[in-house]
Formats: structure tokens, sequence, C-alpha cells
């Protein structure tokens, strides 16, 4: 006979550094999209603006909090064997509520990211933070970090978003009415209607080379930020941003 | 007249150079006063070190071995003139690294003289048994002359199961500059004919080939000539089109066979065997004369000196020596390099001495090395590549540490020729890639067999404690098992001795009491 | 071999020496241009070095590599050649900048500048500005129509740097030879109909046969001076020659002849003079035969079935991402193997 273990609430012993250092790796250092490179579909897809990465990247976050609080509540009562089916069931579970909302509420933009919303549950970025950490920590830990990883999704969807939108169409914001309602439309910025516009930036290509150029960016902060360290470390830290480039 | 009567075959690749043969072959090599110290190193041939036989203080006749070379790949050494052992010591030698080795210095006593140093001649080759005379230009120290410095007899050791076909005499002489060859060929064709005819008695064959590039017709038709008055109908002297490396001995050997030695085989596993025209020489005079190899010829040229020419050097002598017998220099800055502008080492010290090996000194003017660009893969070094690999791959591996790939891409084929460096748009040093790659594919082998050797002696180790250990306790086992038994056995006997007596006891008292 | 058996004794070309000769090579068709196109060509000419170089040394210093020795090796100078003969004449500067941008920065430096990098600067730049920029990209003007007596400097800098917008372009620019041929054999209008219309000369495009014969004259001039090898040209044009040869036999009323396809677009210059870059060709005989026959295959795919009317850039890419595995598998036999 299997013994369940009996659920309780266990003590949080949070420390601010702990917390920092949770922030900070979702953020920046383990940012999914820029190092782990996890979630490409999406990420390259649906950011030919701000406020699609806006949107794709809040639904992102509300399916990752949402799973990884629930996988990690639940982490005690799921056998080894079967924890993938069952992460994939409590994401897919939170991705279509998610889904129906934004259908209710947000139908343009929704019309907009179609596909892309049914399959963040396929999203690797969710899925690995699942089976990574919050399979391993209790609930406040794995809200914590799967809300810094969102974050650092959604700004380098952003990011990317604002990139592409800039140098395709020289505006930003536009589109921002889908999501903020008809007062939005005065948030765009525009530069002008002479622009000449890179269409390639919209294109797939564009979505390439951007995400190359921000990966790039953050390994040569990083090279710039550990200066003091020996000639060693910037070589080795070369093939990576040529990897970021490539892909 | 050059004549040629044989279908020749041509190499992928290969460069035409300038060749400045002229600066150098227009005299008869001169025999040169003997220098104040001749630095005999003592290992000057591919192989182990020879086991010294003389000390500091010994007086050597000319001839006289210095060193001596019982075992494997060993060769010894000779003093190259008589006179006075001054010193044992390391001394700067020529090396791509410019590294020190054990030398033997020898102060000449100007006496030249042989004393009973020289060893017994044979003047009929024929007469004696090939084992014999291949002792016997191992005895005299004779290595490829050429530059591989393999040892001669070495190679002359055949096996019966691969016949040779053909000897192959290298004359072809293709690095610019270089005329020791030419001389020799022009001056004494009468001893390399007879040094080729004792060979062809050592492996037995019916057949010798001397390839000769065609910008030395002098020498083919001296060759010719020779051959002629020798009557033996088979040797043929060969001219071969001038195009560099034609000389490398494969090259040749498909210049002149159509043949390939196999990738990592050597010429005798397709039945040839391949001597530079200074060895034959070599071999003729110790077989014959019985003199040890204790002089060759070298060439002094290059841009950087006054009189470009041929000497006749005694082993050991310092290359300042020679540049003072060839008029000195013309600029007081200049580059030394022993043997050729492609393939030639670098001397850093002109003291540094002359080898079995040495075929040329070359002075150049320094010219400033234009600085390395990235390789544009325009191809360039793979259409003269002799070997036909392709040296950009290789030379990518080579960079990244790749070695397993270039070894795929057959980097040991690679003969170190040069091609490639010398037409690189880029200016990039590719052969000291190759070389680097090389050694690092060496050490990782020899550190991996070691490991190996090391794995395999504490795997024994540890067997062998368990079989001790093993065979300590089974007998430990047994030995108890014996005493076990043997008190089992004792007990026994007694509890049964005991019931016996009692048996007889209460027997006896039923006896005792009938009923 | 071939290399081997007429090579002189001469001392061998550096990197610097090989891209001037390609130089000298574009001289006789880039002379014809100019007579064709006037002051627009000219302006390309100057923008296309200008931000090429800029480029470029503002790359090798952000890369901290040493700037004269780069610079002076030409291969920058090429790369914006190309696409100033490229890119239509009177091309507005931001176009050229951006093309320049693309080919220097992003295909050639970001891959580690000379020698590592992947695809063909300037046929990057390109493709880039044809995909984003379509209008502008085949805004050819008739040749001889937009030449100096025709177009004054005044009008040129009002193109080049007014910021003209593109509806001007129209009644200036005149459609190519081969985008003729893609719209109206859409329409279902006979070839020999076409054919009669005035952009067509005696071989291909009018005037562009010329310019397309002059190509060939340098080509086969660097070819004589060996710095490339007859692999890629002969490989290059033969599979084009071949495929055209091919259809047109098959139905000449539907299809255009080898020769128009020759002499009509960018094939020449392509198979003398872009796709031989060394850097992003294959370098095996072999292989280079293989390569370049790719390239007149994809050439002749997307003309006659795709969206674009003329198809080297793309071709090109394509070829040159298959590079490595081309090297990979066409080794040539090692001595002694």
């Amino acid at each position: 006979m299997i013994k369940l273990p009996t659920f309780k609430l266990e003590p949080v012993n949070l420390s601010r550094d702990e917390f920092r250092s949770l922030s900070l790796e979702g953020l920046w250092r383990n940012n999914p999209g820029l190092v782990q490179l996890l979630g490409l579909c999406p990420l390259l897809a649906v950011t030919n603006n701000v406020v699609n990465g806006l949107g794709l990247g809040l639904a992102t976050i509300i399916v990752l909090l949402a799973s990884n609080v629930a996988v990690s509540a639940v982490r005690n009562f799921i056998r080894q064997e079967v924890r993938i089916p069952t992460f994939i069931l409590i994401i897919a579970a939170n991705v279509t509520i998610i889904d129906m909302l934004m259908k209710a509420f947000f139908h343009d933009l929704y019309n907009i990211l179609g596909i892309f919303i049914p399959l963040i549950v396929t999203n690797c970025a969710v899925l690995g933070r699942s089976e990574a950490f919050a399979s391993k920590h209790e609930p406040v830990r794995a809200g914590l970090d799967s809300l810094m990883m969102g974050i650092g999704f959604m700004l380098v969807l952003m990011v990317l978003g604002g990139m592409r939108e800039l140098v395709a169409n020289g505006t930003l914001f536009s589109q921002a009415h889908l999501m903020f309602g008809e007062a939005a439309r005065g948030w765009v910025i525009s530069f002008g209607k002479d622009f000449h516009g890179l269409l390639l930036a919209a294109l797939p290509p564009g979505a390439f080379i951007g995400l190359g150029l921000l990966v790039a960016m953050k390994n040569s902060i990083d090279q710039r930020l550990r200066k003091p360290a020996p000639k060693a470390a910037t070589v080795a830290a070369a093939p990576s941003a040529t990897a970021g480039e490539a892909a | 007249m050059i004549q040629t009567l044989r279908k020749l075959w041509n190499i992928h690749g290969g460069l035409h150079l300038d060749y400045h043969k002229e600066d150098s072959n227009q005299s008869p090599a001169r025999d040169i006063p003997l220098p104040a110290e001749l630095v005999i190193p003592l290992q000057q041939h591919m192989g182990y070190k020879p086991n010294l036989t003389v000390k500091a203080g010994d007086y050597v006749y000319k001839g006289q071995e210095l060193a001596e070379h019982n075992g494997f790949m060993k060769v010894p050494v000779h003093a190259s003139t008589s006179g006075t052992i001054t010193a044992i010591e390391e001394r700067p030698i020529a090396h791509p690294s410019g590294l020190n080795d054990l030398c033997i210095i020898l102060k000449p006593d100007g006496k030249d003289d042989w004393g009973n140093a020289r060893m017994t001649p044979y003047p009929d080759h024929t007469q004696v048994d090939g084992e014999v005379l291949r002792k016997r230009i191992c005895a005299a120290g004779i290595v490829g002359m050429g530059g591989a410095v393999f040892p001669a007899a070495i190679k002359l050791n055949v096996h019966d199961n691969i016949p040779i076909s053909a000897l192959i005499i290298n004359g072809a002489e293709c690095e610019p500059y270089i005329t020791c060859d030419d001389r020799l060929m022009r001056e004494k064709p009468e001893e390399i004919i007879a040094g080729i005819q004792i060979m062809m008695h050592i492996i037995n064959t019916q057949q010798c080939l001397i390839g000769i590039e065609d910008n030395k017709p002098q020498a083919v038709a001296a060759m010719q000539a020779a051959i002629a008055s020798s009557g033996d109908t088979r040797i043929q002297a060969i001219p071969v089109p001038t195009l560099y490396p034609t000389g490398g001995e494969k090259q040749l050997i498909k210049i002149l066979t159509g043949k390939e030695v196999p990738s990592g085989g050597r010429p005798a596993s397709i039945g040839m065997i391949c001597h530079n025209v200074a060895t034959a020489r070599a071999i003729y005079r110790a077989i014959a004369l019985g003199e040890p190899l204790v002089e060759r010829y070298v060439t002094v040229s290059g841009s950087g000196i006054a009189k470009p020419c041929n000497l006749n050097v005694p082993v050991g002598t310092p290359v300042q020596h020679l540049i003072e017998q060839a008029g000195g220099y013309t600029q007081a800055v200049h580059r030394l390099l022993m043997g050729g502008p492609m393939m030639g080492i670098t001397l850093n010290n002109p003291q540094i001495p002359v080898v079995k090996a040495t075929n040329c000194i070359l002075v150049e003017q320094p010219k400033p090395v234009p600085p390395a660009m990235p390789c544009i893969r325009c191809g360039r070094c793979m259409e003269t590549c002799p070997a036909n690999l392709l040296p950009q791959q290789l030379y990518w591996y080579s960079r990244s540490r790749e070695f397993d790939k270039a070894e795929n891409l057959h980097l040991f084929d690679c003969i170190e020729c040069g091609c490639c460096a010398y037409v690189c748009p880029s200016h990039i040093p590719l052969v000291d890639y190759y070389r680097f790659a090389k050694a690092e594919i060496r050490t990782q082998r020899d550190t991996k067999r070691k490991a190996e050797i090391a794995r395999d002696r504490h795997e024994f180790r540890l067997e062998r404690q368990e079989r001790a250990k093993r065979e300590k306790a089974e007998k430990l086992a047994k030995h108890r098992e014996q005493a076990q038994t043997s008190t089992d056995d004792g007990k026994k006997a007694a509890i049964q001795a005991a019931l016996e007596r009692a048996q007889a006891k209460k027997a006896a008292a039923q006896q005792d009491n009938p009923a | 071999m071939m290399f081997a058996s007429h090579s002189t004794s001469t001392a061998p070309l550096d990197v610097s020496q090989v891209m001037r000769q390609v130089l000298y090579a574009l001289i006789p068709g880039t002379l014809l241009l100019l007579w064709f196109f006037g002051w627009g060509l000219l302006t390309n000419w100057v923008l296309a070095i200008g931000f090429g170089l800029g480029f470029e040394a503002i790359m090798l210093k952000w890369r901290q590599r040493p700037i004269q020795p780069f610079l002076l090796d030409y291969s920058v100078i090429v790369t914006a050649w190309l696409l100033a003969v490229a890119l239509p004449a009177y091309s507005p500067w931001w176009l050229m900048a951006a093309a320049m941008l693309f080919a220097v920065v992003i295909a050639k430096h970001l891959y580690g500048g000379l020698g590592y990098n992947p695809f063909n600067p300037a046929m990057v730049g390109y493709a880039a500005m044809l995909v984003s920029y379509p209008l502008q990209m085949t805004a050819w003007p008739a040749p001889l129509d937009a030449g100096f007596g025709q177009v004054g400097f005044e009008q040129t800098m009002q193109l080049v740097f007014g910021g003209a917008s593109p509806a001007s372009w129209d009644g200036f620019s005149a459609a190519t030879a081969l985008d003729t041929v893609k719209t109206d054999l859409r329409t279902h209008k006979p070839l020999m109909d076409i054919y009669a219309k005035e952009t067509f000369g005696w071989l291909g495009g009018r005037g562009w046969e010329w310019v397309n014969l002059a190509w060939l004259l340098g080509g086969l001039w660097l070819l004589r001076q060996r710095i490339i090898s007859w692999h890629i040209p002969a490989a290059f044009l033969g599979s084009l020659v071949l495929i055209a040869g091919m259809f047109w036999i098959i139905d000449p009323a539907q299809y255009t002849s080898p020769l128009f396809h020759l002499f009509s677009g960018a094939a020449i210059l392509g198979a003398f003079f872009i796709a031989t870059d060394p850097v992003t060709a294959s370098t095996t005989p072999r292989g280079k035969l293989i390569y370049a026959a790719g390239i007149g295959l994809f050439i002749y795919i997307i003309r006659t079935w795709g969206g674009y009317p003329d198809a080297v850039a793309f071709s090109v890419i394509i070829m040159n991402m298959v590079v490595p595995l081309i090297d990979h598998y066409t080794q040539p036999r090692v001595y002694g193997t």
C-alpha cells in the first residue's frame, strides 16, 4: 500500500540575499530568452511589435506562475515516473484558462497572437522551470522564480518587438489599443511618414538577426562587467557570442 | 645531349621557383682549411643516441669512432680529423626550436692523420655478403644525406617477402640555391655509380633509376657518361622536369615509376628503396676505401654571402668558418638558414656545426615578414600541394586544436615542403601550424600509450594482489578446514572410544550377571 | 594541376593584389554602365565605397583590429563596387547605406571579419534590400535614358539625397527585360510579342547585353590572370544554359532562350565576380563544380517559377549555406591513399 505524504504548509525562510539572487537569475543571469534560448518559437514568431510581445509575455507570466506554484504544491504527491505528464496537464489547464480569458477580453490581440497562446503549453521555458525548479522547491520560491523568469522572458519579447517595430515601421507601441482600449491609440510613437522601414526586420530573418544581436549585447555587457578577469575569460566568452549570432 | 627514354608521371601541384643555382655551381667544390675547433653532435640521425667511447683529453685519429652503435636505430659518429677531445658538453645545434644537445669538441692538431682508424676495405663487394656490407655501412656512420638522416643501413635492410623492384637514387636537388649534389654528380659520378652497385648488391635488385632535375644538364651528362663507362646497363640516369618538390622521396618515386607510396607506409612496401646521391658516394667510400662518413659537400649561397660556392667540409665545422671561406657576409644584417629556403631551419647562432645532413648554408638578406592576414580560402595552397591535401582545412583544424579532424584529413601525409605557405596570399606560416599539430598529436599518443601501459601495470598489480590475497585466503581456508576436520575427527574418535568403552563395560557387566 | 603547369617564377600574390586584380576586371563593365547611367552610377559608386570604408573602419576599431592592413586589403572595396553596380542607378543614399550596413557589419564583421563570413557580404546586402525595398530595388532607368546628357547633376542630387518619394520614380524607371518577361508571361502573352517590346535588344535586355559582354571580358581576363579558376564560371553558366536550353527546346513559346538568360540579368557578373568569392565558395575542384552548378540551377528555378525576376543573390546565398557540406564530401584523393 502506498503511503501518501500529508500535505502541510512548509515554513518559508526567504532571505534577502536569496530573493535577490532568484530575481537576478530570472531577469538576467539565466534569462530564458537570452541565455537558455528556450521558447524560441513564440519568441521569434510574435515579436514584430512591442504590444504583441507584451501580450504574449503577460500570458506566459501568468501561465508560468500559476503552473509552477501548482506543480510545487503537489510535488510531494507525484511519483517520479509520471511527473512530466502531470506537469504538462497542469500547464495545459492553465493555458486553456488564459486562452479563454483572452478570447473573452482581448479578442483583437487574441486574433493576432493566434496559435501562439495555446502553444505556450509546449513552451520549454514553462516546462523547464517546472522540472528544474518548481518540482524541487516549495511554492513561495517556485512562485518567485517563475515570476522572475516570466518577467525576464517578457522583457526580451518586448525589447525584441520594439527593435523590430522600430526598424521595420519606424513606430513604437502601435496597436496598443488592442490591449489598453481606445485611449491607447495616442500612445503610438512614430518617426515620421518618410521613414523607409526595413521590411526585413518584420520578417522571420529580422527576428533571428535581432535575437542574435540581443544575445551578443548581453554577453558583451557581461564581459565588460567581468573586466578585471584575466584575458582567458574573454576568449572563452567569444564562442558563445558567435553561437548567439548564428542562432 | 640529354636523352629521355622513359615515360614519366606527373605529381599534383608543385611550384616553379627562382632557383639561383648558377650562383654556386660554377666552380668545383673546394677543400677548406681546418677550423680551430670541431663540434661534433653525438646524434646526427633519426633514432637514439649512440654510446660515447671517448672522454675529454683523449687523442683521436681521423676516422676514429667517437661513439658506438650497439643497439637499434643507433649510428656511430667519427672524428673528422685527428686531434684532442677538449670537452664533451651541450652546445647549440641545428634544431627548429634552437635546442642544445650533447656534442664532442675536437681540437684539430692539423696533421689530419688517419692513423690506423681506417676500416678494412672490401675492394670487390660482390664477393662479400650483403649483411656484412650493411654492418659496415652502419659502422661507417652513414645516414640519409638528403636531409632525412634515416640510418642508411636500416633502409637497406629489406624483407624477403617484398622483393625490391628498383633502387631510386635521388639527384633531383629541387630546392633553390642548393648545388652540392649537382657538383658531386659532376665531379664524382664514378664513386656514386660504384656506391649504387654496392647497394644493388645488398638489396638484390636489377634496376636503378637516378632522377635528376633537368636544370642540371651537366650533372645528367656526367652521370650518363659514368654509367656508360661502367658498362652497367641496369642503371639509368633520368632527367625529370624541374618542379619543386620533385626531390621529395614520395614525389620522385611517383614521377619515375608512377607508383605511390601508401599513406603511412615506406617505399619498401611497394618494392622501392630511395637514397640520395651523396649517400651512395659515402657508401662507396665506406666499402671500397674503409672510410667512415666524416666530410661532405656543402653549398654556401644566398644573397647575403660574398662568394657563393661549394665546399668539402669536415662534419662538425662551425657555420661561421664556412662563411669566412665563402668570402664573408655582404651585409651586417643577415638571416642564416641550414638547408634550402623552402624547408631550411633558421640558425640563431653562427657557431652551430655542420652535420651529416647539412646540404646548404643559406645567407639571406632579412626580409620584413608581412603580417599574417586571415585565410580567405582561396585554395592556392591546395592547388600547389604535392600530396593533394587540403592545406587550408588542415590549418583551420590545427589552429582550433581539432587534431582528430586534422588527422582524418591526412595531416601525417604532409611532407612539410612549404609550397602552401609560399603561395599563401595571406602570408600564413602554414607549415608551422602542421608541425605544431603533428607534435601535439604525437605527444597525445605518447601520453595515451604511457597511460595505457600504466593502467595495464596497475591492473596487473591489482590482479596480482587480488590473486595473492585469494590464494592466501584459500590457503588459510584449507588450513582451517584441515584443522577443523582434524579436531572434529579427534572429538568423534574420543566420543566413539568412550561409547565403546561404555558398551564394553556394559557387555562385561551383563556377562558378569547372567540372568 | 592547372596552376602548377602554368605557374611562373614570379613571387606569389598577396590578398590585396588579388583583390586589386578583381577591381581592374570590373572596370570595363563599370565604364559602360557609367555611359548608360551617368551621374546615377557615379553617386552609387561614391556612396558605396564611402559607406563601405566607413563601416569597415568603425567595425575594425570596435573589434580592436588593426585598421590599416584590413582597409588596404581592398576586400571591402570589392564588396562595395559590386553593390554599386548591382543596386539601381540613382539609388537613394539611405538604400546604399543600408545595403553596405548589411554587407559589411552584419554579413562580414559579426561573423568575424575577412575570411570568416559564410555568406557573400555583397549578396547579403543586396538580398536584404531586395526583400525590404522591392520598389526601389527594381527601379532601374532604361539604359542611355539616364545618361550624363539626360539627367543633370542637380536632378541627381534631388533623386539621391532629396528624399523623392517612390511615386516620382515611376515615370523614370523602366521594367528590365527579366521583369517584363515575368509579368507578361503571367498574362499569357506570347513570348514573341514580349520580345518585340522596347526593352529587348539583340541578345537580352537592350543595352544590358553590352554590359554583360563587358563583365564577360573582365571575367575572362581574371581567368587568364589565374585569379579565379575556370570551375566556378563554367559550372555556373553551364548549368544555367543547360537547364534553360532543356525547357526552351521543349517549349520555346513559353520559356526564354539560354542566351536570353545569360545576357539579361546578373548571371555573368555573378559567375565571374560574385560566386568566385573564395571565402564563401567551395574550395575543392569537384566542390566548386557542384557549388556553381547549384547556383545556376537555383537562378533558373527562381527566375522561371519564383517571385523575383532575378535570383543571383538568393542562389548564391543558398549555395553558400551548403559549402561546408560540399567541401566535406568532395575531398581530393590524397597521395598514397
